[in-house]
């Protein structure tokens, strides 16, 4: 190749060190916050004069912050869960089905992805007052549900396409009915496809922000939203800790995620 | 005569405008393994997912034992199949793979295992219950499809070119295997193959497909010796075509040299047709002895091929068409050199006139 990485010469060494310095510049900030979640100081002084737990024992002994935990959890769990069974439903109709219009459709359901995130809010945000939805649970899974599709049918619908069909054929000719080849087979098959969409649906819901602050009501806040509000009154330590509570559940679901990617058989 | 045992009555099967198969009729007998032979897109694998379900022929109908099919889905045809791609399922063993068709089924487990362990031994992959398909080679996956395939009883086993993708030597190797479950379960086969070598080799009887239609059935012998179109004399076997022309009250085939050919059945011809293809295999050609024949080419050899059992020749005609001639060891012709003129016969009922 042209652009061969070992043959750049006296280039590698600017290249590798832009790398690393992007790399510092994105995670940087992260691990400021999390060593300030530690740290002893009131006013986020940096660096810490000295480390405590502190914070982390207010945060959880305060019912707002675990009510919000609680949540952002079941929102972002009912989301995932559905995500994934609409998304494997809508996957075997972009994958198997042949009718017109097809690929539209699959557009369609990936406009979520592209369109402007306040645009879509609003939208929903004066939708959701006719229909009484606002501040609500349901209105929340909702409105997660169509910004976390895109995410579940992009990945159920990557499993599917690499799935050979002939496989499910023989376990219907073997006397299954289509259905139970589907589930005995077909699912199994495309189990790691089926994950990823759970977590990322979970992770598309956990971490939004924007639609979450148009849904919310004083007494259901999801954990995004009520940092934004709470950081808008005062300056405190326990955000910190909020958010790096927050960053290492991503992180841990991110690894399993790659996880189940790299066990899926070759 | 008795009823047949599977019946395919003039299937059809379009999609739009595209003819995927038409008029294909055939009756199989119980136990016969029959072979579809066809260049790509002749429609073979259509007709065998039109027998397995997976299709809905436009028109015809397929009966087993006189009662349609047709209204029966694929998961109740009770019917075994093998793939050309390998599609045991990833997930499952192979021993689970074998005993998918038996739990659907829900039958007892002592059954099951019993089953289980006659199929891999059938296969001979005893030692290999407990793999994964992925831990396994493609020939190994084949075997274990077609025991997961024989693991019911089905009474009829398709299988669509299940050995494609696999070397030669394994090929061959698999085919034997294939042959001897044939005869020792006696189960009726239908086999899509494009390999002529492997239909002749496996096979009762051959459908030779063309362009939706079967051009012909029979037995290898009967497409070699008797084939009833160019199209099959073109496809099984070596062939040489060369043009000729009927005239005269009796009809006797000239060749452009002006030489006649007496004694050849016109049977099947058109009555009308004047121009035809004659059709001559390089084996039947015999060096001419100077007694009077009924057929004789003359010509020059342009090239000869030592090849152990025979000698390949290669002729140009009087009038110029090339001609390819195997000539086993004891004919005198093999002697012939390169450049000298030769003069051939061949038996009457040899030569084919389309
Ligand atoms: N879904 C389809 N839509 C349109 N045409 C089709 C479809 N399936 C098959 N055909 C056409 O039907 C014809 C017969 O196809 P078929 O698969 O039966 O061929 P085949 O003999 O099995 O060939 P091969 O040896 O390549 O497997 C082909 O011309 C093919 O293009
Ligand atoms: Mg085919």
């Amino acid at each position: 190749m042209l652009l061969d990485f070992d043959r750049l010469g006296a280039l590698r060494a600017v290249l590798s060190g832009i790398a690393v310095l992007v790399g510092a510049f994105l995670l940087l900030p992260v691990i400021v916050i999390v060593l300030l979640s530690f740290g002893s100081s009131r006013y986020l002084q940096f660096p810490p004069p000295s480390w405590t737990l502190h914070w982390y024992t207010d945060l959880f002994n305060d019912p707002d912050w675990l009510a919000s935990f609680a949540t952002s959890a079941e929102i972002a769990i009912v989301v995932a869960i559905v995500a994934t069974l609409l998304g494997l439903m809508a996957s075997f109709g972009l994958t198997r089905g042949r009718f017109r219009g097809r690929e539209t459709l699959r557009a369609v359901f990936m406009t979520p992805m592209v369109m402007p995130v306040v645009v879509f809010a609003v939208a929903l945000y004066a939708l959701f007052l006719r229909l009484q939805l606002n501040g609500t649970f349901i209105g929340f899974v909702i409105a997660h549900l169509v910004i976390a599709l895109p995410f579940a049918i992009i990945s159920i619908c990557n499993a599917l396409e690499g799935f050979d069909k002939s496989i499910e054929d023989a376990a219907v000719l073997c006397g299954a009915s289509p259905l139970e080849a589907k589930l005995r087979v077909t699912l199994p098959a495309i189990k790691a496809g089926l994950f990823g969409a759970a977590i990322f649906s979970f992770l598309a819901s956990w971490d939004e922000v924007v639609v979450a602050i148009f849904m919310s009501s004083p007494d259901l806040q999801t954990l995004p939203v009520r940092i934004f509000s709470t950081l808008q009154q005062d300056l405190s330590p326990v955000i910190a800790a909020v958010s790096t509570v927050l960053v290492a559940l991503t992180v841990l679901l991110m690894v399993i995620a790659a996880f189940f990617r790299r066990g899926k058989p070759a | 005569m008795t009823r047949p045992f599977l019946s395919v009555q003039g299937i059809e099967k379009t999609y739009g405008a595209v003819v995927a198969v038409q008029d294909v009729t055939l009756d199989i007998a119980e136990g016969e393994f029959i072979t579809f032979l066809g260049p790509s897109g002749s429609g073979k694998s259509t007709t065998l997912y039109a027998v397995a379900g997976f299709l809905e022929p436009t028109k015809g109908d397929i009966l087993l034992n006189g009662k349609s099919l047709l209204d029966v889905p694929s998961n109740k045809r009770n019917i075994g199949m093998v793939f050309q791609r390998y599609t045991l399922f990833p997930h499952l063993s192979v021993a689970d793979n074998v005993a998918f068709p038996l739990r659907v089924r829900r039958r007892p487990k002592a059954e099951v295992d019993a089953r289980v362990a006659a199929m891999l031994k059938l296969v001979r992959l005893e030692s290999m219950a407990d793999r994964m398909p992925a831990q396994m080679s493609g020939g190994q996956q084949q075997r274990v499809a077609l025991a997961r395939a024989l693991a019911y009883n089905p009474p009829i086993l398709l299988m669509d070119e299940p050995l494609s993708a696999l070397d030669k030597k394994l090929r061959e190797e698999i085919q034997f295997e294939i042959k001897r479950i044939h005869n020792e379960t006696g189960v009726t086969i239908m086999y899509v193959t494009h390999d002529q070598e492997e239909a002749l080799r496996l096979s009762d009887r051959i459908a030779l497909f063309n362009a939706g239609r079967i051009e012909q059935i029979g037995t290898g012998h009967d497409l070699y010796e008797k084939p009833a179109s160019r199209f099959v004399a073109g496809f099984i076997g070596n062939s040489n075509f060369f043009e000729g022309t009927l005239s005269g009250a009796d009809r006797s085939i000239r060749l452009p040299d002006g030489t006649a050919i007496r004694g050849v059945s016109l049977d099947r011809l058109a009555p009308a047709k004047e121009d035809v293809a004659i059709m001559i295999r390089p084996d039947h050609f015999r060096l001419h002895d100077g007694s009077e024949a009924a057929a004789m080419l003359r010509g020059t050899v342009t090239d000869t091929t030592y090849l152990g059992e025979y000698t390949q020749l290669a002729v140009t005609t009087s009038w110029g068409a090339p001609l390819s001639v195997r000539l086993p060891q004891h004919d005198p012709a093999v002697s012939v050199q390169k450049g000298q003129p030769i003069t051939l016969t061949c038996a009457p009922s040899n030569v084919r006139v389309f």
